[in-house]
């Protein structure tokens, strides 16, 4: 059995800085990622920089990170899945899957940095071909340089609507507008938070400025209400949005595109937390549910440590900050750094700290999803597409008074496709809370067991060391 | 809520259910409440076989015999559909000895009446085309059936408030009444949203059961044993009846505390599989092990091959509750008066569910008892008072 002091579930940029903070303080450490190559979705592929287009300071910041993750000793396992957590006499022990097949890691600490992933609201069309989310739209452009559609239309909220609107226009997409449906007028009160976060700012200028450049319209208190089409995708209906984010009758447009991308915002991955058995909250301003953290980014669990969007949508910057404190956190607990050190470390990243969350609060509270907008999801509205369970099912179970998350499986086959429930339990916990008048808090969210992701029976059945 | 019915059941699982279906039919004002949601607890975390084979013949086998039998009646008579169907189930040897302990097995049960027949290679592979090659023969039993568990129970809850039930979920008993400076019948059930008054108070609650007994002052000898379950992808075209081994049996049977693990394989209605099966004393820890899982999968690709590429889509584990001597406790309760116990049924809950709610119906209008009746009374163990 493989063994590690510590395990880095994820190597965005929140995993490449725990693990490298932590190498540096002299810990074993083991990075492990799903995808070929480390960086996450943030750092994938890039554009070379130029004069029009300078690196944003968070992404050279990242770069910098991944040319010393090269030199730094860490050991880097990539397409490797950790589909299983359990506690073990040397701390945490992780299921792994991966071109080796099945294994096991001891580790004596566990930091997950684990990201987050895009929500969506749904509507009748959205599982046509031609529909996909922001993120994947951006991914495909950056590090594949292929566009997902000629005419293309962006809808959703948050400042991932325009960065992606850039990229996508600057591969060659005649993007046709950006829909944001916050209608951001109420954005004085949070001015304060803006203070300090010059950086983001000016990130955020200048995607506006590219796309005043680039002519294309970004309308606020917009969204797309349906698409149509019909083997893909041909056309979306768009509308206006009143206060409370609800289609406005009669001010539905259509417009002909052939790709749509939508992203209402990120939630953080917290299955493998779930699975540990770490106590959570529901915090809104943080993007959802979020593990229960102290300062130092310790769970409820002895040894193991969260960061990054996983721990509360935040960003990159935000993202590398946290990574730098769990990694000092673990080095402190396996006694490689002093009390007095860590404190001190603490002290002089928690200004800066309190200062990115403050902004990253005020963007998740200015750009969440509007309640108005669950409309969207009419009852003919495919809700679990794994199982082809529709928004109207989910309605009639609820009405005859099951108000339990984990019950409405058991109602319908909602939940119990190849994603586990990860795309729809979210879904259906705002329509849960909507539909009985009650906060998303108190709904839940699915149970979660091993394991996270499928894997083949044979790699399962594998004779090993347990 | 203060309310009075003929009979209160505690716990919404499939035998609650069975419980409240059968004396609401019987024209009883029935209330049921249940600390989660209908079927939170073992009957969404197990299989849903209804199994006559694997029950010793004498009174086990006569609660199988007649549970199946009321099954068949259920399909047909209650509105909501769940995937009941008469598959037949494939006992599975691996070996010569257990080849024989197959053939001993099949003629036990034509002695008992149970339809049974051996297969030879070539009746194995026509039935079951894709398990191992190595396999040379096993044991066909026509008349098992299978059901979905959670819908099973949700048509058997949902007939039942068509007759009158009044379905109490998220409602936990804190206090049972009793008359007589508590010494007396049962006069209601206390939860948190109120009273119940009732002279009947029926204990469905499973593994959970001490829990309410203990309100009455017993003490039952039932102890959690858990149960690990994979779900596959869709693999529609694998097998066509559920297959189990040999050596099923003797883990059913024996009461050995360490991890035990024989085939189950299950294709459900919607087209994935559900391979069990293991049984441990873990305690209430409802915590899926990685190791069991492995050892499931293990078991599952020794006898199809086929499955090495299936993914594995996820897991759980439930607590059946287990009874000393293997067979469930139903009935009344001498020293508790109007206290009756549906419980103990281990891993054969969904089989005897319709069973036990007959009985339960039965003890409590009065009304006629199969002679099993006499064997299954929780009295046949001292429920020392605590």
């Amino acid at each position: 059995m493989e063994q590690t002091e510590l395990a880095v579930v994820g190597a965005g940029p929140a995993g490449l800085s725990a693990a490298i903070t932590a190498a540096r303080s002299g810990l074993h450490v083991t990075l492990l990622d799903e995808y070929p190559a480390p960086g996450g979705q943030y750092l994938k592929g890039a554009f070379r920089p130029t004069a029009a287009h300078p690196l944003p300071t968070a992404e050279q910041q990242g770069r910098t990170l991944l040319r010393e993750l090269a030199i730094s000793g860490i050991g880097l396992r990539t397409q490797t899945l950790v589909w299983g957590i359990e506690t073990s006499t040397a701390g945490w022990r992780l299921a792994l899957y991966s071109p080796r097949g099945l294994d096991w890691l001891d580790a004596e600490t566990v930091i997950v940095a684990s990201g987050a992933r895009e929500l969506i609201i749904p509507f009748p069309g959205w599982t046509l071909p031609g529909v996909m989310t922001v993120g994947g739209a951006q991914l495909l452009a950056k590090e594949h340089g292929v566009l997902p559609g000629r005419r293309m239309l962006l809808a959703g909220s948050g400042p991932l609507l325009l960065a992606a609107a850039d990229t996508l226009s600057r591969q060659g997409a005649q993007v046709v507008a950006v829909l944001e449906a916050a209608p951001l007028s109420r954005w004085m009160p949070h001015a304060p938070a803006m203070w300090g976060n010059w950086d983001r700012l000016r990130e955020g200028w200048h995607y506006l400025y590219r796309l005043q450049r680039a002519r294309i319209p970004y309308r606020l208190g917009w969204t797309a209400i349906q698409a149509s089409g019909r083997d893909e995708l041909e056309a979306v209906t768009v509308a206006r949005l009143d206060r409370q984010g609800r289609p406005i009758p009669g001010s539905e447009e259509e417009v002909r595109v052939d790709a749509l991308c939508l992203g209402f915002g990120f939630l953080p991955n917290v299955e493998l937390t779930q699975l540990a058995g770490c106590d959570h909250s529901f915090e809104a301003a943080r993007g959802g549910w979020v593990p229960c953290l102290t300062e130092r980014l310790e769970t409820s669990r002895p040894g193991l440590f969260v960061a990054g969007e996983a721990a509360g949508v935040a960003g990159a910057t935000a993202a590398m900050l946290e990574g730098q404190i769990a990694g000092l956190a673990a080095a402190h607990r396996l006694g490689r750094i002093p009390e007095s050190r860590l404190v001190r470390e603490l002290m002089a990243l928690a200004p800066r700290r309190r200062h990115l969350a403050r902004f990253a609060a005020m963007l998740n509270t200015l750009f969440a999803p509007l309640p108005g907008l669950d409309a969207l999801t009419t009852d003919d509205t495919p809700i679990c597409r794994c199982e082809e369970v529709t928004a109207g099912e989910v309605r009639a179970v609820i009405d005859q008074g099951v108000w339990e998350l984990d019950a409405l499986k058991t109602w319908t086959r909602v939940g119990q496709g190849p994603c586990q429930g990860r795309t729809c339990g979210p879904l259906l916990a705002r329509l849960m809370a909507h539909e009985r008048g009650r906060p998303v808090s108190e709904v839940g969210s699915f149970s979660v067991r091993p394991p996270l992701k499928p894997i083949p029976l044979g790699d399962l059945a594998r004779e090993r060391v347990l | 809520m203060t309310s009075k019915a003929d009979a209160v059941i505690i716990g919404g699982g499939i035998v609650g259910a069975a419980c409240a279906y059968y004396l609401s039919t019987a024209g009883l004002k029935v209330h049921l409440v249940e600390r989660g949601f209908p079927a939170s607890g073992t009957s969404r975390a197990c299989d849903g076989l209804i199994l006559t084979w694997d029950k010793s013949p004498g009174a086990e086998l006569a609660l199988g015999q007649a549970s199946a039998m009321l099954w068949t009646e259920l399909a047909q008579v209650l509105d909501m559909d769940f995937e009941y169907a008469r598959t037949g189930t494939i006992l599975l040897a691996e070996n010569e000895p257990a080849l024989a302990a197959g053939r001993a097995r099949v003629e036990a049960m034509q002695a008992a009446g149970v339809r049974a027949e051996t297969l030879d290679d070539v009746g194995l592979r026509s039935l079951e085309p894709n398990l191992a090659a190595d396999l040379t023969g096993g044991a066909f039993f026509p008349d098992d059936a299978q059901v979905d568990a959670r819908r099973a129970t949700l048509a058997l809850l949902t007939a039942a408030q068509q007759r009158g039930l009044a379905l109490h979920s998220q409602t936990e008993v804190s206090a049972i009444r009793r008359a007589n400076h508590g010494e007396g019948r049962v006069s209601g059930v206390v939860t948190r949203s109120g009273e119940i008054s009732t002279e009947t108070v029926v204990c469905a609650a499973g593994v959970w059961s001490n829990i309410v007994a203990r309100l009455v002052g017993l003490e039952l000898p039932i102890r959690p044993r858990k149960g690990h379950i994979l779900v596959t992808a869709r693999a529609p075209y694998l097998i066509h009846h559920p297959l189990l081994e040999g050596g099923y049996v003797t883990t059913v049977q024996s009461a050995a505390e360490d991890l035990q693990v024989a085939l189950v394989a299950e294709m459900t209605a919607s087209g994935t599989l559900l391979l069990g099966s293991s049984r441990q004393f873990a305690g209430f820890d409802r915590s899926v092990s990685l190791a069991v899982m492995q050892a499931i999968a293990a078991r599952a690709l020794r006898f199809l091959p086929g499955l090495a590429r299936v993914g594995v889509l996820r897991s759980y584990a439930g607590l059946r509750p287990w009874s000393p001597d293997h067979l469930p406790l139903i009935g009344p309760v001498e020293a508790a008066p109007g206290f009756y116990l549906a419980t103990g049924h281990e891993g054969a809950g969904i089989g005897l569910a319709p069973i036990s709610g007959q009985l339960i119906a039965g003890w409590v209008t009065g009304g006629d008892l199969p002679p099993v009746a006499a064997e299954v009374r929780p009295d046949r163990f001292e429920l020392s008072p605590c």
